[in-house]
């Protein structure tokens, strides 16, 4: 750790001058925008204004992570005919929870109940065909069995219910106050990013054209230009909005789907548990480009997702208090980078 | 399709003759028949062929769907815009992919299903299962009718009409603001949207008939208790219909006035709420997907207890259970909307709530193998495609309990894993009801046989058919796959190809189907007033095949046999007598 | 036409009638369901909906004297017809629970023809919409700028302390108050 002190300072100072651009440019979201727009979908998206070229020098800079075949992306039947017919493998704690919860205890009900219905009717044909029971009873009623049909089902209900609302409960656990934010507004037919404690940094992320994608070494229809970067192993507070229509942020590897309505902000935690590159798809009809706005989300580790951030012009949580505190900015800045957990201390000092 | 209609006509007619009832045979002229028709017989065949040629369109449209699915990237969307009367533009042609969609939804559940099940057998039998000489209110059947028709018409005019990024409505069936408000310019969504009004009133009226026809214009005898399972299912889906539409009106109403007038009962710039919308159009689409099984299950209910020639098991379970699905219809909405942003005692709430419609549904599907259980069964076409519907409609109500799961939504919700459950539960479950109940009453209502050998080859291809589309779906959607997508990553590739193969064998089953249709009409034998044997003991029955024009002018008498299932006058048949 | 007697008619007129006023009851209720959800949402907090209070309600819950804080973040967006710069002028702030606070936000018109917008709002997380209180808000009114200008626009507000009582609250560390600006109505048609 004490080795990185050296990077750490010196990502404070870009931090700082970042921070201070942002603040002489209260157009910086804008000026953004522009530039995630305006760079061909070849270029590198690390192309930021002249101010910030030191800065993408400074660390080693910002390369798109390939994907990993088979992570977070859907599996083709060619590839793994058992994996095309199932969920993705999952890179959250709760997506682990619940895909156990479907793989464990949903599929092997409702593939039981099927069996036994189809065996049940199979009996009756073989059984009671008219050629082997010519004469039919005349049973109508039987209290017992009927009791018996309708109590089975419902405690099958209620063990299936215990992990449902478990997952539920976890799913809604909140964000911790230090959690990174990224606002992720849906748009016809684009997302924006933004990074509103990181100095209002935005991303317009666009569909690669499938051309590009596959020079990328991509998926077609999955890859974007410029992809949400996160970082990996922290709770992150996702929230969603939208400027049109509603759209859905949802990336299957992480079981995660938010609803982006315009007019309200939705939020919900997400903690990715490893680096990687997810991928996922729009899931609200929102017009004729629907299929064509993905989202993919790339997991760094720490230092790297901050790294990332200062080539986006962007700025560190704690880099943001020294501006207005003029607090000793290592200190600060040290703090910040450290352990994300401080990052709450830092931001109460403001009144 | 004008030989169908003449096909359905020209037994009918050509019965008449032979018949010894001058005053119950005494037909109007063509048009007076069949466009003032008040018959209630009449009209519910004048409903069926609707439902057909619907189910044509609406199958066709499916069809140009998986030809486009069949394979990643844009194939014919461009033709089938300019087709449409658009631009080769790629957005147009990808709106295009949306009208599809919306189309082949509306056009399915508004003008197949609901007019088949509830407008084509609910009219056809429902008084003569009751013994009623007519619905109680013919005039206004007739009116239903036309309207339901006038509906399907603006709704195909909205499809060459612009509809924003092209011609036609892009919406989804769910027409959810604001794409269908601010986010689609042109008159396209208005017509879409007005053909739902149409289609509402025709079926609130009719709702209102079926209610007062089942309360006031039964037999005597004929206590609720002993209504036949098909009676007690059209009652509760009358009830839902009544309750649920007026809803999805006012809702669909205020998108009209949203896009027209300047309201902005759903758009955030006037202090509307967009989900507000979701929440109306879900209160009326919850109960939406019960009118469109409940009848099914009354069918089935008939079909089975007729072909193991033993009364329905658990007669009132079966009813009550109707009624508790119908009841328990109506509170669990939101679960289409588990994504919405929904706080989490409400989440919690609509999993468990929705988990609750799984038991009375099971009480369904056990009450009809016990009924089976025990029986003499004979596998008849109808019977066939009962125990069709049965299993597979298992599979699709399993997989709705696997959706009901909030937190287990979060990964489905709007996947092709939702477009195979519904598709389970409809395309297998109401359309098989459909097809079961088609070959059971066929006989009855055309007075002529089909042929059993082309029944059960149209069973098998289209039960093959219908897995291979749907079955791999769940994989696409577990994958990942979202729904409403005209083009897919690679990965999606192969089940995609093979859904499709699915649809072709389908689409090859439907012509035997027709086939059999034209069979029956040129060369089917005559059926008899009770093709079916002992089991079948309805009233509809005793009746000759077809029927008189007007039955039952001397009320039936249904005797307390003290057995809810043997409807059968000791006197035998009144109306023949 | 197959009338079986006077009173069977009259009875199914009253049946028939009865079930069309059911419609008809529940077509109000669908109408009924905009100022009916939009209350029950001002009332519960359902969605993250906030609350309107008073000063007297706000010097109330200042009374009870609680030693906690929470911290507040501040979200702002606008409509894509909006062609302003709305920002928060601070991204989060923490506040002691009861305490009335000011956060400011700032909006520009970046266009060079005036706009009127109107903001709506919520909380995340949804369930401390109730405990919410906003006592003056520039989203209670339409904000109107004129091409370059730039205002500084102020929520004075106050956290409910029944919020420590919530045991659904009780993990929250931080309130999300968001807004966005959409062109008001009537801007739309005269505007454009």
């Amino acid at each position: 750790m004490m080795g990185h002190i050296h990077t750490r300072l010196k990502l404070g100072l870009i931090a700082l001058l970042a921070a201070a651009t942002a603040m002489m440019a209260p157009q910086a979201a804008i000026a953004q925008e522009v530039v995630g727009a305006d760079v061909p979908a070849s270029a590198e998206p690390q192309e930021v204004p002249a101010g910030e070229t030191e800065a993408a020098d400074a660390s080693s800079g910002y390369v798109p992570m390939d994907p990993v075949e088979g992570k977070g992306m859907p599996t083709s039947a060619e590839d793994d005919i058992w994996a095309s017919m199932t969920f993705q493998d999952q890179y959250t704690a709760d997506g682990a929870y619940a895909l156990g919860m479907h793989d464990y205890i949903l599929l092997p009900v409702i593939t039981l109940i099927s069996l036994f219905v189809l065996g049940l009717l199979l009996w009756v044909i073989l059984r009671y065909n008219r050629k082997a029971n010519p004469v039919p009873s005349k049973t109508t009623h039987n209290t017992l069995i009927e009791v018996v049909w309708t109590i089975v089902p419902v405690i099958i209900l209620v063990i299936i219910a215990v992990p449902s609302i478990t997952l539920l409960a976890r799913q809604y656990e909140t964000p911790p106050e230090d959690a990174i934010t990224i606002k992720a507004t849906g748009y016809q037919w684009y997302w924006g990013y933004t990074y509103p404690d990181h100095g209002e940094v935005e991303i317009i992320s666009n569909m690669l054209s499938d051309a590009d994608a596959i020079a990328n070494g991509e998926p077609a229809q999955l890859a974007v230009d410029n992809r949400m970067v996160v970082p990996a192993g922290v709770p992150l507070r996702i929230q969603t909005t939208a400027a049109d229509v509603i759209h859905a942020f949802a990336v299957p590897s992480l079981w995660f789907k938010m609803d982006a309505v315009p007019g309200r902000l939705n939020e919900k935690m997400l903690t990715i548990e490893e680096p990687g590159l997810y991928y996922g798809q729009c899931s609200e009809l929102c017009g004729a480009r629907h299929a064509y706005m993905p989202i993919a989300v790339e997991a760094l580790p720490m230092a790297e997702f901050e790294a990332w951030i200062l080539e986006q012009g962007g700025s560190l949580p704690g880099a943001e208090e020294t501006t207005d505190e003029a607090l000793p900015l290592g200190q600060e800045t040290g703090v910040e980078v450290d352990a994300d957990s401080d990052a709450a201390d830092a931001d109460i000092p403001a009144p | 399709m004008a030989t169908t209609a003449e096909g359905f006509d020209a037994p009918t007619a050509g019965h008449g003759g032979d018949h010894s009832h001058d005053h119950a045979d005494h037909k109007p002229g063509f048009f007076a028949r069949w466009f003032m028709s008040t018959n209630h017989k009449d009209i519910g065949t004048l409903y069926l062929i609707f439902a057909i040629i619907a189910g044509i369109v609406g199958g066709a449209i499916s069809g140009i769907m998986r030809m486009e699915l069949a394979e990643p990237g844009i194939q014919y969307l461009q033709f089938w815009a300019q087709f449409m009367g658009g631009t080769s533009d790629i957005n147009t042609a990808l709106h295009m992919w949306n009208v599809f969609i919306t189309a082949h939804g509306l056009i399915m559940v508004f003008f197949m299903v609901m007019p088949a099940m509830i407008g084509g057998f609910g009219n056809w039998f429902v008084p003569l299962m009751i013994g009623a000489p007519d619905m109680a209110f013919p005039r206004m059947n007739n009116v239903s009718f036309w309207l339901t028709v006038a509906g399907f018409f603006s709704l195909l005019f909205s499809l060459f009409v612009p509809g924003g990024t092209g011609p036609g409505a892009g919406v989804g069936w769910t027409v959810y603001a604001p794409l269908s408000t601010t986010g689609s310019v042109g008159p396209a969504v208005d017509f879409a949207i007005f053909s739902l009004h149409l289609a509402g009133a025709g079926s609130i009226l009719g709702a209102t008939n079926f209610i007062t026809t089942i309360f006031n214009m039964r037999a005597p005898g004929m206590t609720l208790h002993k209504m036949p399972l098909f009676v007690w299912s059209v009652l509760v889906t009358a009830f839902l219909l009544l309750l649920a539409l007026p809803v999805l009106a006012a809702a669909i109403t205020m998108l009209l006035t949203d896009r027209n007038f300047g309201t902005t009962f759903f758009d955030p710039a006037g202090g509307g709420d967009p989900v507000l919308y979701q929440h109306l159009f879900w209160f009326f689409g919850h109960p939406e997907v019960y009118i469109m099984i409940l009848p099914g299950f009354g069918m089935i209910s008939q079909i089975v207890a007729t072909f193991s020639r033993k009364p329905v098991f658990g007669y009132l379970g079966m009813a009550y259970a109707m009624v508790a699905i119908g009841v328990v219809g109506f509170i669990v909405w939101a679960h289409h909307m588990y994504t919405v942003g929904l706080d989490v005692n409400t989440k919690m709430y609509f999993t468990a709530a929705t988990m609750v419609i799984a038991v009375p549904t099971g009480v369904k599907i056990f009450s009809w193998v016990a009924t089976m259980w025990g029986g003499s069964l004979e596998f008849k076409s109808p019977m066939v495609w009962a125990m069709g519907f049965i299993f597979l409609f298992t599979v699709g109500g399993v997989t709705g309990v696997v959706l009901a799961n909030g937190g287990i939504d979060d990964n489905l919700h709007d996947t092709y894993y939702v477009v195979a459950h519904f598709h389970y539960v409809l395309s297998m479950g109401a359309v098989f009801s459909l097809f079961a109940g088609f070959y059971y009453w066929f006989p009855k209502m055309s007075g002529r046989m089909h042929s059993e050998l082309l029944s059960h080859l149209h069973f098998w291809l289209f039960f093959i058919g219908v897995n291979v589309i749907f079955f791999p779906q769940h994989f696409l959607g577990m994958n990942g796959m979202p729904r409403r997508y005209p083009d897919y990553p690679e990965a999606f590739a192969f089940w995609n190809e093979i859904s499709t193969y699915g649809y072709v064998i389908m689409a090859g089953s439907m012509l035997i189907f027709f086939a059999n249709l034209a069979y029956a009409f040129t060369a089917g034998r005559k059926a008899g007033n009770n093709p079916w044997g002992e089991g079948a003991t309805t009233l509809e029955w005793t009746l000759s095949s077809p029927p008189p024009f007007h039955q039952f002018e001397t009320l039936p008498v249904i005797e307390d046999h003290h057995d809810y299932h043997d409807h059968m006058p000791r006197d035998g048949s009144p109306a023949t007598a | 036409m197959s009338s079986v007697n006077p009173s069977i008619d009259d009875k199914n007129l009253r049946t028939g009638g009865l079930a069309l006023l059911g419609a008809l009851a529940m077509l109000g209720l669908g109408y009924a369901a905009v100022p009916l959800y939009d209350l029950f949402c001002r009332v519960t907090g359902f969605g993250g909906t906030t609350q309107v209070a008073s000063e007297a309600d706000a010097s109330r819950a200042a009374q009870a004297g609680i030693d906690r804080e929470i911290s507040i973040r501040f979200d702002a967006s606008t409509a894509r017809d909006v062609p302003w710069s709305f920002r928060p002028a601070q991204a989060t702030d923490t506040v002691r629970i009861g305490r009335r606070d000011i956060a400011s936000y700032i909006a520009r018109n970046d266009d060079s023809v005036a706009i009127t917008g109107t903001a709506t709002f919520n909380v995340e997380p949804a369930q401390a919409g109730k405990y919410f209180h906003k006592i003056q808000c520039f989203c209670f009114t339409e904000q109107t700028l004129q091409p370059g200008q730039e205002v500084n626009m102020p929520v004075l507000y106050y956290v409910d302390p029944a919020i420590l009582e919530d045991e659904f609250m009780a993990d929250v560390e931080q309130i999300t108050l968001s807004y966005t600006f959409h062109r008001a109505k009537e801007a739309v048609s005269t505007g454009s």
